[in-house]
């Protein structure tokens, strides 16, 4: 298949995927019990509840859904009922903000967070990966496996915690509980990074080693190519492609935030507002945000199936 | 991984926002909801609410008593039905125009449109006609649901039904005339509320939209967002960053600019208590409103031992005439182990545990809390000073009754029920269990025993549970019964309590003005916050008497008997001890932040101490050791 089809079923399959994703979205948030409006104990008379409710068309949830649904996709606006494309609607919650705006506002936080901490990834990841791959059972292989199963295994609130006490409170060398410039991205996007490069590491790692062993490189070795050169000219090449097949998706789920990491960095990104919408019963900022997500893997997917192409012209793409 | 890194680089100057010079005071709270003044409701909004609007009346942070604010005084009529305030003549918006009267009565006329559901449109109702516009406006919206017609049309007709039926007018720009369904004791008080806030109408309604379907109107977004917003309070808002930050400076067209001691305050909206507790400890922010983490009872610890050690020095400074903030800040420094950054306030609100009054429980099953001599049993068995001791421990003051104690003047609290154990027994085989067969767990004359008794609670923080775990010990052991803990998600437990799903559930309640009101018609029959499904005729009777009543001492004297008929008998809810506001501030560096009950701050007030004024207290406070 041509790289023109591939691009134009996806593209077929974008909406397809969105639409299903919103309908079971949609059906679980309308599910869980509690009101949006819902405030801090005092509550308006049942009559005027309902008033409200039927002026956000509350109270039918599949009229209210597929109103949603024109608005937020585009078809509203080209069939000219909608004055603007893509309309999210206002939050349920933050009545003062449109959840276009929310988005606008905290997807480039967590973007840039994310693709900061998937810098950090490769680096530590790739840099750990290798020098064990080279050297199984060297001190550096133990030191680097160590550190990613610690990676692995501990929660981002902790690592996150860690981090801001030392680096924050002790040391000072960084601001706490800000988000301006890089000097108050990069612990988050260490604390955000280490599962990646723990993942990626352990990929390098078994990549090589499997290589290390395979026939050409063991020709290439017997014909006078030094053990690191074998390994950083064939075995590495070969041991990339599961990492890059692993990048789109990490990097999907690094940008679009991490509620943990961003809670505890105080960072203003999507992944906090979607965990709390979900809590507050904010439909329209969970839809949102959800339709937004979605949209973004698939084409996240999409890059890396070109990428596979242009790194192993063997692969076709499905 | 350079892709990511360009990736990485894009998306942070997206993200970026102009660079500021640290605000004179940063303090953290939960994230704003809204800027409208009337469609508030929560707590932090009313907070910054009070800084950027400024109603008729203002609360003093010091004295918590009310006083003048955009009006500059006040005539009331003899039958004390009619307001009459006066504006000041110099009120400014801070786009320099003139606040007028008419502002006003277009903020109270939003405050009443069923559309908006205002949480407190309930402080305007009072006001004659005020229910008539109410229903006119729903039924003319039901109306043109069912037949659409033109919207602004309807919107038109709905301002004229404002002007006709209700009584607010403004006969000049400078003067507001009232005129109440009956007469409101507590009126002044109602009118510091932010809620009752002016609109500057011009600038609202650029932003008003109107539903074609419903004909609902709704203020777009935009008009709350830095540049629109115009307020008349002593800040203006300067930048909002959803979630990230909001900053108001000091408004130079306020009345009162020159006695602000500040210019700029800043909301920093940190979510993760342990980290906002962190941007303290470095001095990034200043006050920290709702102190969450787990370990804040060891700071209370550590704030009564410094307490405890600098007692004597304190009583001599408070007879040099020391107080307050100051007082504090001339005490001799914390040492290890000890700190005085942590203060425990009470509040004008009450913790309780609440019985469902139901006859029967919402399995079919009898409730066998129905029956008020049960309920007195359970509370005379709670040991509430082990409880603030031990398993909150906070401090906090215990309380037997539904209104704080002292809190309003002139009022005198029932006795309410203390800790008795063998009354608690007897008042249970008074309302027929007791044990009849010797196992220690109580029976019905039928020999059926007391049924399992759930406690409900909200899982959002740990401290419910203890409680409930310390409820379920005091009453197993005093009365025998079996009791169960259910814990659930603040969204369930909220939708149990208003369908009445529980025997027993934790509550709170904080008192919106300075009367007994504010808490007792909590359990009036029918009031939409009435959880427990309490109706005592009696009850509603004596409210009823007291809202006739035009003497001011005889009525609280009628609310008074009304808390008694409560708190000693007939005991829907089981007070528990005072709210308490958990704050984070060293009045050292920051003084002026408000200790009263009601917890209403006036922003413009409060200043950083400088090295001189700090060095010229610690030197009295050395001195008084001495």
């Amino acid at each position: 298949m041509s790289i023109g089809s591939m691009i134009l079923r996806r593209s077929v399959q974008l909406p397809l995927v969105l639409g299903a994703v919103f309908l079971v979205t949609f059906s679980l948030m309308w599910l869980v019990p509690g009101n949006p409006m819902e405030s801090e104990g005092r509550r308006p008379p049942p009559e005027i509840a309902a008033l409200f409710e039927r002026s956000y068309a509350m109270e039918d949830p599949v009229s209210f859904g597929m109103q949603y649904l024109d608005r937020a996709s585009g078809v509203a606006w080209l069939a000219g009922r909608h004055d603007r494309p893509f309309d999210l609607g206002p939050s349920l919650r933050h009545a003062d903000w449109t959840v276009n705006e929310i988005i606008a506002a905290g997807l480039p936080v967590s973007m840039a967070l994310g693709a900061l901490a998937m810098v950090f990834a490769l680096a530590i990841g790739l840099g750990a990966g290798i020098v064990a791959g080279l050297r199984p059972g060297s001190l550096g292989d133990a030191v680097g496996q160590g550190v990613s199963v610690i990676g692995i295994s501990l929660p981002g609130f902790v690592v996150g915690s860690v981090l801001s006490a030392i680096f924050c409170a002790w040391l000072q060398w960084f601001p706490v509980a800000t988000w301006d410039g890089w000097s108050s991205a990069v612990l988050p996007a260490l604390a955000l990074s280490l599962p990646f490069a723990a993942a990626i590491a352990r990929l390098v790692r078994y990549g090589m080693l499997e290589d290390m062993r395979s026939d050409h490189v063991r020709t290439a070795m017997a014909k006078g190519r030094s053990r690191t050169g074998a390994a950083v000219h064939h075995a590495l090449k070969n041991a990339l492609l599961p990492v890059l097949s692993y990048l789109g998706p990490a990097t999907a789920a690094a940008m679009t935030g991490s509620f943990v990491v961003e809670k505890v960095f105080a960072v203003p990104g999507i992944g906090r507002h979607f965990v709390e919408g979900v809590l507050g019963k904010d439909v329209t900022l969970v839809m949102g945000i959800v339709l937004c997500y979605s949209s973004l893997l698939v084409l996240l997917n999409l890059a890396v199936d070109l990428l596979y192409r242009v790194v192993d012209p063997r692969i076709e793409a499905g | 991984m350079v892709l990511a890194a360009i990736a990485a680089l894009g998306a942070l100057w997206l993200s970026r926002t102009d660079p500021q010079p640290r605000a004179d005071i940063r303090f953290v709270s939960a994230e704003v909801f809204t800027l409208d003044p009337q469609r508030m409701s929560w707590q932090q909004d009313l907070r910054v609410a009070r800084a950027l609007y400024e109603p008729l009346l203002t609360r003093d942070a010091v004295t918590g008593l009310p006083k003048a604010g955009l009006a500059q005084s006040w005539v009331c009529s003899d039958d004390g039905r009619t307001w009459t305030f006066s504006l000041r003549p110099n009120a400014a918006w801070s786009d320099g125009s003139a606040v007028s009267a008419n502002d006003v009565r277009y903020a109270w006329m939003r405050a009443l449109l069923p559309d908006l559901a205002t949480d407190f449109a309930g402080i305007q109702l009072r006001i004659e006609g005020a229910e008539a516009f109410l229903r006119w406006r729903a039924q003319a919206l039901a109306a043109h649901a069912e037949s659409p017609g033109d919207p602004h049309d309807l919107w038109s007709r709905t301002r004229d039904a404002f002007d006709r039926l209700v009584a607010v007018r403004s006969p000049d720009d400078h003067t507001l005339v009232v005129t109440l369904v009956q007469p409101v004791p507590y009126w002044l008080d109602l009118m510091t509320f932010p809620t009752t806030s002016p609109v500057q109408e011009r600038q609202a309604e650029r932003f008003r939209r109107i539903d074609p379907a419903s004909g609902a109107v709704r203020w777009e977004t935009a008009w709350t967002k830095p540049g629109a917003l115009v307020t008349n309070g002593p800040y203006q808002l300067e930048a909002w960053h959803y979630k990230r930050s909001m900053r108001m400076v000091a408004s130079p067209t306020w009345w009162n600019h020159a006695s602000m001691r500040n210019r700029s305050i800043e909301l920093v909206p940190i979510a993760d208590p342990g980290t906002a507790v962190l941007a303290f400890g470095t001095g990034s922010v200043d006050w920290i409103c709702d102190v969450a983490v787990d370990w804040r009872s060891d700071m209370a610890d550590q704030r009564r031992a410094w307490d405890a050690r600098v007692e004597p020095t304190a009583r001599r400074l408070e007879v040099d005439g020391l107080e307050g903030d100051d007082l504090i800040a001339a005490l001799p420094a914390p040492g290890p182990g000890e700190r005085r950054d942590l203060v425990v306030i009470p509040a004008f609100g009450t913790e309780f545990w609440q019985f469902n009054c139901r006859p029967t429980l919402p399995d079919g099953s009898a409730n066998p809390f129905a029956i008020a001599g049960v309920r007195r049993a359970f509370a005379r068995c709670v040991d509430r000073a082990a409880i603030v001791d031990r398993v909150t421990r906070l401090g906090e003051p215990t309380t037997t009754t539904l209104v704080p104690r002292g809190a309003i003047p002139g009022y005198e609290s029932p006795a309410g029920l203390s800790m008795d154990l063998e009354r608690a027994r007897a008042e249970l085989s008074a309302a027929g269990w007791s044990d009849r067969n010797g196992d220690g767990v109580p029976e019905d004359a039928r020999g059926t025993p007391f049924p399992s008794v759930t406690l409900l609670y909200s899982v959002s923080v740990d401290r419910y549970k203890f409680i409930a775990l310390a409820l379920r010990d005091m009453w197993r052991t005093a009365l025998g019964v079996d009791v169960q803990l259910v814990g659930k998600d603040t969204k369930f437990f909220k939708d149990d309590l208003k369908q009445g799903k529980f025997m027993i559930a934790r509550g709170n309640w904080y008192g919106d003005y300075a009367d007994p009101l504010t808490f007792l018609e909590l359990l009036e029959t029918g009031n939409g916050n009435n959880d427990r499904g309490y109706s005592n005729p009696a009850y509603d009777a004596l409210l009823h008497e007291a809202a006739s009543t035009r003497d001011p001492a005889q009525r609280l004297a009628i609310l008074s008997h009304a808390e008694a008929l409560l708190m000693d008998h007939d005991l829907p809810v089981l007070p528990l001890c005072q709210l308490t506001a958990v704050y984070m501030v060293d009045p050292a560096s920051l003084a002026g932040v408000s200790h009263q009950p009601m917890l209403e701050d006036e922003f413009w007030r409060m200043h950083q101490r400088t090295e001189a004024e700090r060095a010229a207290l610690s030197t009295l406070g050395r001195e008084a050791a001495r």
